[in-house]
């Protein structure tokens, strides 16, 4: 069991191919959702070196990757949707299933949905959690995008599927 | 490599020195210092992590990095080091990606000097630091709340619970908290289970790291995998307040510390922080020896004026359990068959159920394969079903059925304090004694549950001197070390193994009277239940299968080997009143072959939350000799 946890505790700490992406990615690539992302690569900062000279939170470093997912500990703004959904796909197919819950609040929040869509914004992820969801092992990738799709199609959501 | 780094340091260092003599301003600026005995403040020792050293006379940083320090002899000298570091923030180094200006790389030293110096920006000017405000602005801050994951047994990392700080961004709300970022302060090691990492952090070895992290991380460790009930203490921090400890945060970003588990943990130096962000506080003087993190959540609760408002979150299996209580037996079964794929969902007792019962049901099968899967109580969660569970109930119009779980009745700050004091008498054998016993740490089975984990007793170092009626000296009694009992009952959804072990000297009754002290360790395997019709480890039967060894020169070959059966029955009669009647049955059949049995009825009446009586009656045999007796005592917590 403990063993187990030590993994889980890895996957945690590693987003998806996080790892694979590594500081060779010159481009800046964070490896989450990086195919979505494909489009803003050129605007994500560049690698930044973490662990040189101290200067850096040598443990985000490690809890991150140098993958350029984060600056100086805090997640850069373009990849935090891609990083929360990556983290946390489990709670957020259990929340969508239901149309609540904090995962769902906090995905709402970071792509900015208003008060007043959020009812819609959680029905609609309810009732197309087959869609959202459409295997059994999604990938961030496929998440997303399916999302985007789903948003896309509604008339009051639509607003938001640019910024996931 | 730190030789290195602390090479270069000195090398960046020396030119200021030498160049300081040339600078009027710089020296203007370190009279004016010394002038206001800047050095010897408490925002200065503070900022620097001076400490007294516990043994002797003395000062010096708790900082164990050269990086930290601009003074060669800055780790011991705190006037070194405020001239030094005066002398550093006149380097016109460029911030880049890797490198930062002295006056960004220790921003909250040069606040706080700028403002008891009114430095002229004319001839000290100010650094931009833009990364330091870039990332400020990316928390967005607004509240600091400190964090406390309750005990978990089963992780010696975080026995005792652990906290850490949330920052809270302003427009964050209850239900987006996951958002937030965290700020912890562990031992940098992927070794954070087992006896290598308890021993090695007793000694230091590790090094300690403050770390950021998204809190949705944290929570996923704490809450969904160890199942550990989370307190949040919202801090009435003020924005200048939250201001200092972010930018002192930011200076130890990459320092390492010396990693202590009993006193330089994470709580020891959480509080620390909060010294740096409000002057005038004063927690960390109190936990010089050991800090256990419910202690120091006791003593911010405990200052007022500092705690805001406290927010319970229950850990995924207590909202299982919370689930459970909101459905029959029938349903309960059919939610467990379902999680476990004994049952397909096409049953017909599934469809029979009214919508709103099956999304009970379905909802909480999900939850409980999800908590088998990640505790790895149960086999790994089989994804389609996962999947099919999840759009069977996305498929139901009906809200969430997640209940709500009360908040239990004593928060961890109110609780019983960890150290504790008995004064007893009593009579063994038809000699009276009166007996003096001293718990230094933390909580035993007997303990009022409050603010506790139940079931999970950790006990250091306790031990009882006794003085019999008509001897001149008073005796050590036990004296025990390490003492770990872990209760937790089972049930149809949740397997628990109990275990204890036990470290320590004790007395031994041999044939001829004498009463050594021999050395003990023991320990086993337990499987513990709730008695039918309780709940929640009010009322649990249990029995323990233990090993033991003996070691003292009275033994035959100084030595017996065995081991036996504990059963026993743990009950809570009123809030007050908790029973433990149990009997326990030792064989030792290696070295010195004998017997040891007792059977023993404690009871426990809480006084106040800090007080409380202890009655125990025993009857005992050791080789062949056999005893009654009893004990009455009076428990203070302190």
């Amino acid at each position: 069991m403990l063993k187990k946890l030590a993994v889980i505790a890895v996957i945690a700490a590693f987003p998806a191919g996080a790892m694979a992406a590594g500081s060779s990615d010159a481009s800046g690539g964070c490896g989450v959702g990086s195919k979505v992302f494909e489009g803003q690569r050129g605007v994500a900062p560049q690698v930044l070196a973490m662990t040189t000279n101290g200067t850096f939170w040598q443990t985000v470093a490690v809890t991150l990757g140098t993958s350029g997912c984060s600056q100086d500990g805090v997640v850069k703004s373009n990849w935090k949707t891609a990083m929360f959904i990556d983290s946390n796909k489990d709670k957020l197919a259990r929340d969508m299933s239901t149309g609540s819950g904090e995962a769902l609040e906090s995905l709402a929040k970071l792509i900015g949905v208003k008060d007043q869509d959020k009812a819609a914004f959680f029905r609609a992820t309810k009732e197309n959690f087959a869609r959202i969801f459409a295997s059994d092992d999604p990938t961030t990738d496929q998440v997303v995008a399916s999302l985007k799709q789903v948003l896309s199609a509604d008339g009051q959501l639509a607003q938001y599927a640019q910024a996931i | 490599m730190r030789g290195r780094r602390f090479l270069l340091l000195l090398m960046m260092w020396l030119p200021l020195a030498v160049s300081a003599a040339d600078n009027g301003y710089l020296k203007e600026l370190i009279d004016h210092a010394r002038a206001k005995h800047l050095a010897q403040r408490p925002e200065w020792l503070n900022l620097l992590h001076y400490k007294p050293y516990p043994y002797r006379p003395g000062w010096r940083s708790l900082a164990d990095d050269p990086a930290f320090f601009n003074a060669p002899d800055g780790k011991t000298d705190a006037e070194a080091e405020l001239d030094a570091t005066l002398a550093s923030f006149f380097s016109d180094t460029q911030e880049t990606d890797k490198i930062q200006n002295p006056q960004c790389r220790f921003i909250a030293r040069y606040h706080w000097l700028k403002g008891e110096l009114h430095f002229d920006p004319a001839l000290l000017p100010e650094q931009p630091c833009k990364r330091f405000y870039q990332w400020r602005a990316a928390l967005n801050p607004h509240q600091i709340t400190l964090v406390f994951p309750a005990a978990y047994l089963n992780n010696p990392a975080s026995m005792y619970g652990h906290t850490l700080f949330r920052v809270d961004a302003k427009d964050q709300d209850e239900h987006t908290r996951l958002l937030a970022y965290s700020i912890s302060y562990a031992a940098n090691t992927a070794e954070s289970r087992g006896l290598i990492f308890a021993v090695k952090g007793l000694l230091g070895y590790y090094p300690g790291l403050f770390t950021m992290t998204p809190y949705y991380i944290k929570v996923r460790e704490y809450s969904d995998i160890e199942n550990r009930d989370v307190w949040e203490y919202q801090l009435t921090l003020t924005p200048a307040e939250i201001d200092r400890l972010l930018m002192h945060v930011w200076e130890l970003g990459p320092i390492r510390f010396d990693y202590y588990y009993f006193d330089e943990n994470c709580a020891y130096h959480l509080l620390s922080l909060l010294e740096v962000a409000r002057p005038g506080l004063e927690l960390t003087d109190q936990f010089r020896w050991w800090a256990i993190p419910s202690d120091t959540v006791r003593a911010v609760a405990e200052t007022p004026g500092l705690v805001k408002q406290v927010i319970y979150r229950p850990a995924t299996a207590t909202v299982i359990r919370q689930r459970l209580r909101y459905l029959d037996s029938l349903q309960r079964q059919l939610a467990k068959d379902l999680a476990e794929q004994k049952t397909p969902l096409t049953d017909a007792r599934v469809s029979a159920l009214s919508a709103t019962d099956r999304a009970k049901v379905l909802e909480l099968a999900y939850d409980y394969a999800t908590y088998e899967s990640a505790t790895g109580s149960g086999p790994a969660a089989d994804p389609q079903h996962m999947r099919d569970l999840l759009l069977a109930r996305s498929g139901l119009d009906v809200p969430s059925q997640r209940p709500d779980v009360p908040e239990p009745a004593v928060r961890p700050d109110q609780g019983h304090k960890s150290s504790r004091l008995a004064l007893g008498v009593g009579s063994r054998g038809g000699r009276q004694f009166q007996e003096i016993g001293l718990r230094p740490t933390y909580h035993d089975l007997m303990d009022d549950d409050g603010g506790y984990t139940r079931g999970a007793q950790i006990e250091f170092f306790d031990m009882a001197f006794r003085h019999y009626r008509g001897d001149d000296s008073l005796r050590l009694e036990h004296f025990t070390p390490l003492d770990i009992v872990s209760l937790t009952p089972r049930d149809e959804f949740f397997h628990p193994l109990s275990w204890k072990v036990n470290i320590g000297w004790t007395r031994e009754h041999f044939a001829d009277n004498d009463e050594p002290l021999v050395f003990r360790v023991n320990g086993g395997p337990g499987l513990a239940y709730n008695v039918p019709g309780s709940y929640d480890g009010r009322s649990v039967y249990y029995g323990y299968l233990e090993a033991v060894l003996d070691v003292g020169k009275r033994f035959n070959d100084d030595y017996a080997l065995g081991g036996g059966p504990t059963v026993g029955w743990l009950t809570d009669l009123t809030d007050r009143w908790r029973v433990n009647l149990y009997a326990r049955s030792w064989r030792y059949g290696l070295g010195d072959v004998h017997d040891s049995r007792e059977l023993v009825l404690a009871q426990r009446y809480s006084l106040t939350r800090q007080s409380a009586v202890r009655l125990e009656l025993f009857r005992q045999q050791e080789f062949q000799d056999y005893w009654n007796g009893g004990e009455i005592s009076l428990h203070l917590y302190f």
